[in-house]
Parts: structure tokens; C-alpha cells; sequence
């Protein structure tokens, strides 16, 4: 059982990276349950989503009970970190170097090196895979990025995972 | 999602319930945008391609406009459905409670996703209480998997007992995702031509009298026979002093909790399908048979209300369970400790400071918004709903109620003059909003030469809700042609003589068309003024925006009127440095700000 929260503002691809977890998570074969923040909110506002792997019901993380914080935007970390149970990780898009407790990697600097700002999701979820006790692998993600219908898009998301990889290693 | 008719997939909770319509034979879908309900129609449109369906599906202009179409669908033979939010059922409740009464013939469903919190809404009302007032049988579904059963169930149910259903999925059921295993598809149903009767399908006073004792009936019955009016056991403790009776999206968070914690395993849990009708007797024996029960259900206490005697029982009526707010994990978990006799859980009081919401960096709206309190200094502004109701971060809306509210409030906010009354009234409403609930509003401000001006900022999408189409579009929610309502005849056509159309980005004619409606409506008093501020939503589908660049110079002198009026996220204060800056990551390029600053230090990057 893992459970994991993902934040950051609005329009930074949250809810891409959820479904994109829980798809690679259904098809190997473990319940999964998710809940994303749509609305209002997602004008930039904060946002936040909750993924549980293992037999729940309730798609939404207890305070205190994530393994993982995965977090787009250090400001939206601070009003997440309540969900992070003891010995939780967090895992950040940021600037400044690694706490205890806390991996981070500049994603948006290496998405904007790949041209686009907007890779900065896919960059900080292929860092992520390489840590341990991450619910997937890198090898997980690249299969599930690779059926993206859009040719172009798909490369760039492939580019991101790379970034995020080659930070990692 | 993929091709294979039965397998697997990682479903939003609005997409497993498009799927169970589709499975159920559904032939005709009508609804309006709404969080949390709009991704249901969105998703059918998807399955219809990737199933080749038949399934006719429609955006309606209205929530009353959706369910008569339905309605008309059903008498006609087919299943069909109607789908909107819940205050969407406000505005349909006229047809809803008349239809429960005359019955259905194909099977109806009316899905309403509710918002206990509330996100995204304006209220917390609950739909299964609704659906109890109208006298409509109601299905509540604790998970996306769920979701999906009930569909195809509530079709069954409203076949059976020839009434409409209603689905009431919460929003932690909307926007939950969870792996659901789909079925193929049925042929769509028909249960025959529709037969005129016009003492049924017409009926006058003496004929709803005998209908409304055949509905009392068919809700009897169902009590009586339907498993799921009936509490179901779902987690049988080890003691049994203790229940806790659950429904909805909350009993998923009783499930988890009770599962999470041994000190919990004494207590007996029961889950009702149908809240209403339910079987109070069934529900009173648990009560009866228990040293206390514990009721856990959003957002009303539908369930507590049908008891006889509630001496034993915590939930909302003794004050046990919160009358307000959504009932997440953490609350439920301190409830059932609390039932068992434990204390509440030690949780570190979170330090949130969420980011407010903004219209984004290149909004149209946005120099609409900044150009009327230029133009309209210390007038009242009666807001609307939708993405421009965040208007008010520029203190450009000072009111917001409900779908078109904006219109009908301004005339008569215009009825008050003298020193106690506003220095004239401007009122903000979108498109989509406009078609509807805005014309008839509008009809009623010319035929009453309410003196306001209103301005309707077409951004050609209704955009809050994720960019469905609107009735100015010449296609259907899944592409069939469609006629194209053009909005300026419309207003004419409501009797409107000022009606003026412009490109908010264009700050020259902004100002200078502000200014004759100005003059129109509260100089020459000739009465409603529409002023039409035309562009496409930055977000919108192939919208291309503009990759000019802008810097801000040395002259700046941190007087922060672009942060404070214009409200542009793009532009920051870089602290340490003590100087603004525009970050070229949102910036969409629109040069609104150049216009703006007092100072002129906001420019072009070469």
C-alpha cells in the first residue's frame, strides 16, 4: 500500500501526472484509487492530488499518512507537508539543494532547457522514479508515455522523462 | 481510454458514469457545464466515438432546457438522461417535480453531482433531500466503480417503477479516479411510439390528484422490494453495542477508516443504496438493536430524518456530526472513535495559506474588467457566474448569486437613486451564462427601461467548466452541425437599441466604447446599454497567443497598480531586489499592461 500526494498551482499539469500514475498502476494490476481538484481552482490557484495504491475505497490521503509528497512549487509544499506521515518524502521541483526528508531538482529550469515550462511535471516525476520505494519505474513511465497519440508531444515527454532520469543518476 | 469493449481502466468517477449510461442503452443525453458534474457528458461524447454508439448528445442552453429534453425522449420510448450540478437542479425543478408526478415511459435518469465543502459551488445542498421534496427515488454511489453500477441500475429502477431517478454522485465521487471494469454496451432500449393520453401526459388538477397517489404508491413499493432501500451490511464488527449507518461518497472514508484501525473493529457498518425511498423500518431495528448509532452522510441528515425514534442515535440532529462542511477522512475517523468511546486523533494542525484563484495571465476579461472601473468609477458592478466572477480580485464584481443574476439584480439595484444610491450600475455576465439564464433577465431590463449597463464578455467558450461549446457555435457537444445563435441579433432582438461590440484588448475603443454607453444609459437616460467585449479564451483550443515579451523598466516606481488593478499574474514583485518583473513562462503577450502603467515602464522586449 502507497499513498502519495501531488501539488502545485494550477495549470502545472497535476492531474496529467495522477492519471498517468494510475493508468501504469491498473495495468499492472493493483487497486488504485485517485482524487483531483478541478473547478475554479485550477486558475492558478493551489492544487493538489491524492493517490492511494492498495484495497481502498476512499480516494482521499488521512493527514499524516502519505509516503510521498510530490510537489511542483515549494510554496504549495508548505500546505501540503501535513499529509506526509513520519519518515515520509518529499520530492521537489526547486532550486536549492537537498534537506533531509527532502530530494529536489531544478525541473522547471531543465522543462524550460527542453523548450517548453509546461515539461516541468513529466521532468520531476522521471526524478522521482529513481528514488527509493517510488511505486514506478522509469521503465513503467517511458511505456506509458509512449501512447500518447501525438507524435510531437510524445517525444517532448520522453525528453522530459529523460532530463528528470539523467538528473536523478 | 483504449478500444476493448470489457476490460479495465483508470476512470474518472464522471467518466464511469458515462460509461454505465452507454452500457445501459441510453439513447439521448442533454446537460449543462458544472463543477462537478461537466466531465459526464464529455466523457459520453467519448465513449459515442469509440463505441460507434448511436447515443444523441447535447450541451443544452439551460439545466430546465436538459431535463425537458430528456423528458421528451423518454416519452418517446428511449432511455435518456439529463445531467447537470446541483444548484443546476434548482433551475430545473420546475419539470422535475411535475415530471415525478406524470411518470416516465423509456427509462429517466437524472444525474446531479453535489459539492459538499463546498469547491466549487455556491451552495451545500443535498440532492438525495431534493430528490425526497420531489418525490424521486435516488441512488447514491460511494465510488467511480459504484458510480458506474448505479447508472445502469437507475435506468432499471426508473423502467420498473416508471418514475425518474435520480443519480446523486458527490464531487469525491465525480473527480475520484479508480480502476473500473466496464461491460459491453447494450442495444439502446425502446419501449414503444408514444401513445397520446392526455389525462397522463397532460394532466389537469383533478388528474395530478389521482397520479400523485399512484407516485405515493410506486415509492411504497420500491421501499418494500428494492435490496438496496435496505441498510446493507458491509463490515460486521466483533461487539454489538455499535453501528455506524453510511451512504454516498462518505461511507468509502467509514470503510477505510473502520479497515485502518483495530481499536474500531467492534463497530457493525451499514451502507444504503437508495437513501430515499429507504426502508425506515429496516433502519429503526439497527438503531433499536444497538446501544447507539452513529449516521454518516452528506450533505443533510436524509437518512436520521426517517427514523421514528432517534433516542440512540449520533448524527446531525443532536449536533454530533458537523451541519456544515464536507466530511473528510479526518472527521469521520474522530467521529467513530469518538462512538467507540476513544479519543480524537492527534493530527498536527495544518498551516495552509492556499494561492487564490486568478483569471489568467492574457485573460480577455481582464482589461474589461480593469477598462470598467476606469470608465465606471464607484459604480456597483453585479457580477455573474463563471471564470469572470474572479473579477473580484480587481474589485471589479461586488455581487455574485446565481446564473444570470447579474442582470435582473442590476435592475434593481438602478431602481435606487439619490445620495444613498449606487453611482450607476454595471453588469458582467459571460456568453454562456447570458444564453442561459441572462435573456429573459435582459427582456425584463428594456421592457422596464432599467437604466444599467450591461457588458457581456464573449470569450466564445464556457471556459470555467473545462471549454464546453455554447449556442453560438455552429456545432453540438460532439461535433453535429449545429445553427449558430448570433449573439448580437439576440440582443437587438430583445429590444436592446446600444449594442456595441469590441476587442477588450484594443484599449483606444475599450475606452472610448465605455464611455458611450456611459453616456447612453446615464446621461441621455435611454436605458439598458449592452456593451459586447469579443475574444477568444486564451485557453481555448487552437488559440494561438502572441509570443511578444515584456520588461519593466527603471522608471517604475513600485506604485503597483499592474499588481493591484490590473491583478496580472504574470507580473511580480522580485523580493530582495526591491523591483517588479514579468515572467515569461505565463506571460501570454497581450500588451494590456503597457497601457496601464502611470509611469510607462512596462514595454516591449526588442
Amino acid at each position: 500500500m502507497v499513498e502519495m500526494i501531488l501539488c502545485g498551482r494550477g495549470g502545472q499539469g497535476i492531474v496529467f501526472l495522477t492519471r498517468q500514475l494510475g493508468e501504469i498502476i491498473t495495468a499492472k494490476g493493483l487497486g488504485v484509487l485517485s482524487s483531483e481538484t478541478h473547478g475554479m481552482a485550477v486558475r492558478g490557484g493551489s492544487i493538489n492530488s491524492h493517490l492511494r495504491i492498495g484495497p481502498f475505497s476512499s480516494s482521499l490521503v488521512r493527514q499524516g499518512h502519505a509516503d510521498f509528497l510530490l510537489s511542483l512549487d515549494p510554496g504549495e509544499t508548505r500546505n501540503n507537508i501535513h499529509y506526509l506521515k513520519p519518515g515520509g518524502l518529499i520530492m521537489e521541483n526547486s532550486p536549492e539543494p537537498d534537506e533531509t526528508g527532502i530530494r529536489r531538482i531544478d525541473a522547471a529550469r531543465l522543462a524550460r532547457e527542453l523548450g517548453q515550462v509546461q515539461l516541468e511535471n513529466v521532468v520531476l516525476l522521471g526524478f522521482a522514479s529513481q528514488l527509493d520505494g517510488f511505486p514506478v519505474s522509469a521503465e513503467e513511465i517511458r511505456t506509458q508515455l509512449s501512447k500518447h497519440p501525438k507524435e510531437a508531444v510524445r517525444q517532448m515527454n520522453l525528453r522530459a522523462l529523460q532530463a528528470g532520469l539523467e538528473y536523478a543518476a | 481510454m483504449g478500444t476493448q469493449d470489457s476490460d479495465l481502466r483508470f476512470l474518472m468517477g464522471n467518466e464511469a458514469i458515462g460509461r454505465g449510461l452507454i452500457e445501459a442503452g441510453c439513447s439521448v443525453a442533454a446537460a449543462y457545464p458544472g463543477t462537478p458534474s461537466s466531465e459526464v457528458l464529455e466523457s459520453l461524447v467519448r465513449w459515442k466515438k469509440e463505441l460507434d454508439h448511436p447515443i444523441y448528445v447535447e450541451w443544452s442552453v439551460n439545466e430546465k432546457i436538459a431535463f425537458e429534453v430528456a423528458y421528451g425522449a423518454s416519452l418517446a420510448g428511449v432511455r435518456s438522461v439529463a445531467i447537470m450540478k446541483m444548484v443546476g437542479l434548482n433551475v430545473a425543478s420546475d419539470p422535475f417535480l411535475s415530471a415525478a408526478y406524470l411518470g416516465v415511459r423509456g427509462g429517466l435518469v437524472v444525474v446531479v453531482a453535489d459539492d459538499p465543502g463546498p469547491h466549487s459551488s455556491q451552495t451545500e445542498q443535498d440532492s438525495r433531500f431534493f430528490a425526497w421534496f420531489g418525490k424521486v427515488p435516488v441512488l447514491d454511489p460511494g465510488t467511480p466503480a459504484e458510480a458506474r453500477d448505479m447508472a445502469v441500475r437507475a435506468f432499471e429502477l426508473s423502467e420498473k417503477y416508471q418514475v425518474p431517478v435520480l443519480l446523486r454522485p458527490c464531487l469525491r465521487v465525480c473527480h475520484a479516479r479508480q480502476n473500473v471494469a466496464l461491460a459491453p454496451p447494450q442495444e439502446p432500449k425502446n419501449v414503444g411510439a408514444f401513445e397520446k393520453n392526455w389525462t397522463r401526459w397532460a394532466a389537469t388538477p383533478k388528474f395530478r390528484f389521482v397520479l400523485h397517489g399512484e407516485l405515493n404508491e410506486k415509492l411504497a413499493n420500491m421501499r418494500k422490494d428494492e435490496p438496496e432501500s435496505r441498510p446493507a451490511l458491509i463490515s460486521k464488527g466483533n461487539g454489538n453495542s455499535r453501528a455506524v449507518i453510511t451512504s454516498g461518497s462518505v461511507s468509502s472514508h467509514v470503510r477505510d477508516v473502520i479497515a485502518s484501525d483495530e481499536r474500531l473493529g467492534s463497530v457493525d457498518v451499514y451502507k444504503v443504496g437508495i437513501p430515499f425511498p429507504a426502508d425506515a423500518e429496516a433502519l429503526q431495528e439497527i438503531v433499536d438493536s444497538h446501544d447507539e448509532t452513529l449516521f454518516v452522510e452528506e450533505t443533510y441528515p436524509v437518512l436520521e430524518l426517517q427514523l421514528s425514534d432517534r433516542r440512540k442515535v449520533r448524527g446531525r440532529l443532536a449536533g454530533h456530526v458537523p451541519p456544515q462542511g464536507e466530511l473528510i477522512p479526518e472527521i469521520v475517523e474522530d467521529l467513530i472513535l469518538s462512538l467507540v468511546g476513544e479519543e480524537p486523533a492527534q493530527r498536527e494542525a495544518p498551516k495552509v495559506k492556499p494561492r487564490r484563484p486568478s483569471l489568467c495571465a492574457g485573460c480577455p476579461h481582464r482589461p474589461a474588467f480593469f477598462m470598467t472601473r476606469k470608465i465606471f468609477e464607484d459604480a456597483v458592478y453585479t457580477g455573474d457566474i463563471g471564470c469572470y466572477t474572479l473579477g473580484v480580485n480587481m474589485g471589479a464584481v461586488d455581487t455574485c448569486l446565481c446564473m444570470g443574476a447579474s442582470i435582473g439584480m442590476a435592475g434593481g439595484f438602478s431602481r435606487i437613486s439619490g445620495p444613498d444610491g449606487p453611482a450607476g450600475v454595471v453588469a458582467t455576465v459571460g456568453d454562456s451564462t447570458f444564453y442561459h439564464a441572462g435573456v429573459p433577465a435582459l427582456i425584463n431590463a428594456v421592457h422596464t427601461r432599467a437604466p444599467f449597463v450591461m457588458m457581456i464578455m464573449d470569450n466564445n467558450i464556457t471556459a470555467m467548466t473545462g471549454g464546453q461549446p455554447t449556442p453560438a457555435h455552429d456545432y453540438l457537444a460532439d461535433g453535429a452541425p449545429g445553427n449558430a445563435v448570433n449573439m448580437e441579433k439576440l440582443v437587438r432582438g430583445c429590444g436592446v437599441d446600444f449594442v456595441e461590440v469590441v476587442d477588450p484588448y484594443d484599449y483606444e475603443a475599450l475606452d472610448t466604447v465605455l464611455r458611450k454607453a456611459k453616456s447612453y444609459t446615464f446621461e441621455e437616460n435611454k436605458g439598458v446599454s449592452v456593451v459586447i467585449t469579443r475574444r477568444a479564451c486564451v485557453r481555448a483550443p487552437g488559440v494561438e497567443v502572441s509570443d511578444k515579451k515584456f520588461g519593466i523598466g527603471e522608471d517604475c516606481d513600485l506604485c503597483m497598480s499592474c499588481v493591484r488593478d490590473l491583478e496580472c499574474p504574470a507580473i511580480y514583485y522580485v523580493k530582495g531586489e526591491k523591483r517588479m518583473d514579468i515572467d515569461d513562462d505565463s506571460c501570454t503577450g497581450c500588451g494590456f499592461c503597457v497601457h496601464i502603467c502611470p509611469v510607462e515602464a512596462i514595454q516591449a522586449k526588442a
